[in-house]
């Protein structure tokens, strides 16, 4: 999970922080530590502005604020905002890059196949999420990287695993797409009403 | 003469039967970038607690506190002739003062006024019937920290800067010609810590119109975003207690009404038959966002009461 530490920041520094995590990184789920009421009122205010409920537990003098997404996307005229307006939210995990099993030159084809047919889904696919050797998909080599970045243009979530890009010494490589954690897969396969796996 | 068992706007020392002067000193860190503009927000800031009084100011010390070392000396200048060309509009002269070296910015000013002392307006001294006048828009602290955020656009902080280091003089001077029994300026405490300070204690209490509150129209959005000044939190849960919500305000509103403000407007206690015409004269003298926001009762069930 996004973890915010503003401990000894004076407000509004907490809510910019809290601001920027989510605009750059739209995550699902956060959580920011803060070390006074006037910034637990102040981010809560903010995230529920942001569309997330937000609870908060005291420690001491600090609170623990947890911020959960109610909505799909982030708040306000984005193409995001229009990808999720489809009837049904289909997520895909891609957790290969090649298709089936037999044999791994035809399963690479039929996987650039199956991405560039993807959006044949319209605004119903609503995540696309790369985990394990799926993570090459993302990366500056991948034979679909143009058709992803144009998925991702018009709105689609794509999210890749920030652990298997590290396995594979892949982080700096990458090309399209946010870096996610489990925490966020998993709460998205929870929110989606359809989950794909391949 | 005033004393300080219950708080007032300035200290009032009687020289003699006709003459008594008004002094006050105040100062802080910048609340907008523009250094010439925070210099004559700081001055209208201290001036105003003089006003508030009733009094005329008449001269003025500046305090400086100034990081030599990391700021360009410029700056100073700038903040300087800000408060010189703020109290040049109010007549008043500056005679002196004192800087020191300081890891933070902050100025402001001493102002010494004078005032009859038949004609001190003490915030305390308000009576059942009279209606209250307010005199600017409330919800610059709010703004303020957007300011600070970098979301305030460049319009907003133009129009709230302006309005911080507009003079409560106009409205002062108007307010001289009506049966006026108390007076205060918003400032650190909020609308409603203000309000506190001027029932507390006594058994006199406030019916406030929320409706008739003027509330800069972006100030809302912001504290929904939690652009909320600390200092608004403080001033709420000190005095919460003498304060009594209507149940149909919401918890944004509320803390609206304890947002501190920088240079806030008069908060005039009137006879309640004279009110209108107060208000309309303070208009017509371009205090254009004057209104009537509420009226004091006798022997409340709360101190202050908000519908």
């Amino acid at each position: 999970m996004k973890e915010i530490d503003a401990r000894g920041l004076a407000c509004p520094a907490p809510v910019l922080l809290t601001k920027e995590a989510i605009e750059t990184e739209n995550p699902a789920f956060l959580k920011i530590i803060v070390d006074g009421a006037a910034c637990r009122q102040n981010v809560c205010r903010f995230l529920e502005s942001q569309q997330f409920e937000a609870t908060a537990e005291q420690h001491g003098n600090e609170f623990h604020i947890t911020g959960k997404r109610t909505t799909d996307g982030p708040v306000g005229d984005k193409p995001a905002e229009k990808a999720a307006t489809g009837s049904k939210k289909i997520l895909v995990l891609a957790t290969t890059d090649r298709m089936g099993f037999g044999d791994d030159e035809l399963g690479r084809k039929l996987m650039v196949n199956f991405i560039k047919t993807l959006k044949e889904m319209g605004p119903n696919l609503w995540r696309l999420i790369f985990v394990n050797n799926g993570v090459k998909l993302s990366i500056a080599e991948s034979a679909v990287l143009t058709t992803l970045q144009e998925y991702e243009k018009n709105g689609l979530h794509i999210l890749v695993c920030g652990t298997c890009l590290d396995h594979f010494n892949l982080l700096e490589q990458k090309r399209v797409g946010h870096t996610t954690n489990m925490l966020d897969i998993v709460t998205a396969m929870e929110l989606a009403d359809k989950v794909i796996t391949l | 003469m005033v004393g300080l068992t219950r708080a007032d706007d300035a200290g009032v020392y009687r020289i003699n039967d006709t003459l008594a002067i008004v002094q006050t000193v105040d100062f802080f860190t910048p609340v907008v970038d523009d250094p010439y503009w925070f210099g004559q927000i700081a001055a209208a800031n201290a001036l105003s607690d003089v006003y508030a009084m009733g009094g005329i100011p008449k001269t003025a010390l500046n305090i400086v506190c100034f990081p030599v070392k990391k700021m360009d000396l410029g700056v100073l200048r700038d903040i300087i002739q800000g408060g010189v060309d703020k109290l040049k509009e109010a007549e008043v002269v500056l005679i002196g003062g004192h800087s020191i070296e300081d890891p933070e910015l902050k100025y402001g000013l001493s102002i010494t006024g004078f005032v009859h002392p038949d004609k001190i307006l003490a915030k305390t001294n308000l009576q059942a019937g009279d209606r209250l006048i307010l005199t600017k828009p409330i919800g610059t602290g709010i703004i303020n920290t957007a300011i600070k955020a970098g979301l305030a656009p460049k319009d907003l902080i133009e129009r709230t800067t302006r309005q911080m280091a507009a003079l409560n003089r106009v409205a002062a001077s108007v307010m001289a010609d009506f049966p006026v029994h108390a007076c205060t300026d918003i400032t650190g405490f909020g609308l409603l810590g203000h309000l506190a300070e001027m029932v507390a204690g006594s058994d006199l209490g406030i019916r406030l119109s929320v409706r008739e509150v003027p509330i800069l129209p972006e100030a809302r959005a912001f504290a929904a975003m939690g652009l909320i000044p600390a200092g608004a939190y403080k001033n709420k849960e000190f005095r919460e207690t003498l304060v009594h919500f209507s149940s149909s305000i919401d918890g944004l509103t509320r803390d609206i009404l304890f947002d501190p403000q920088t240079s806030g407007g008069l908060l005039i206690c009137v006879a309640a038959p004279q009110a209108e015409a107060l208000v309309q004269k303070l208009r017509e003298n371009g205090i254009d966002q004057s209104a009537i926001i509420g009226d004091v009762i006798h022997d409340p069930k709360h101190p202050i009461v908000i519908t």
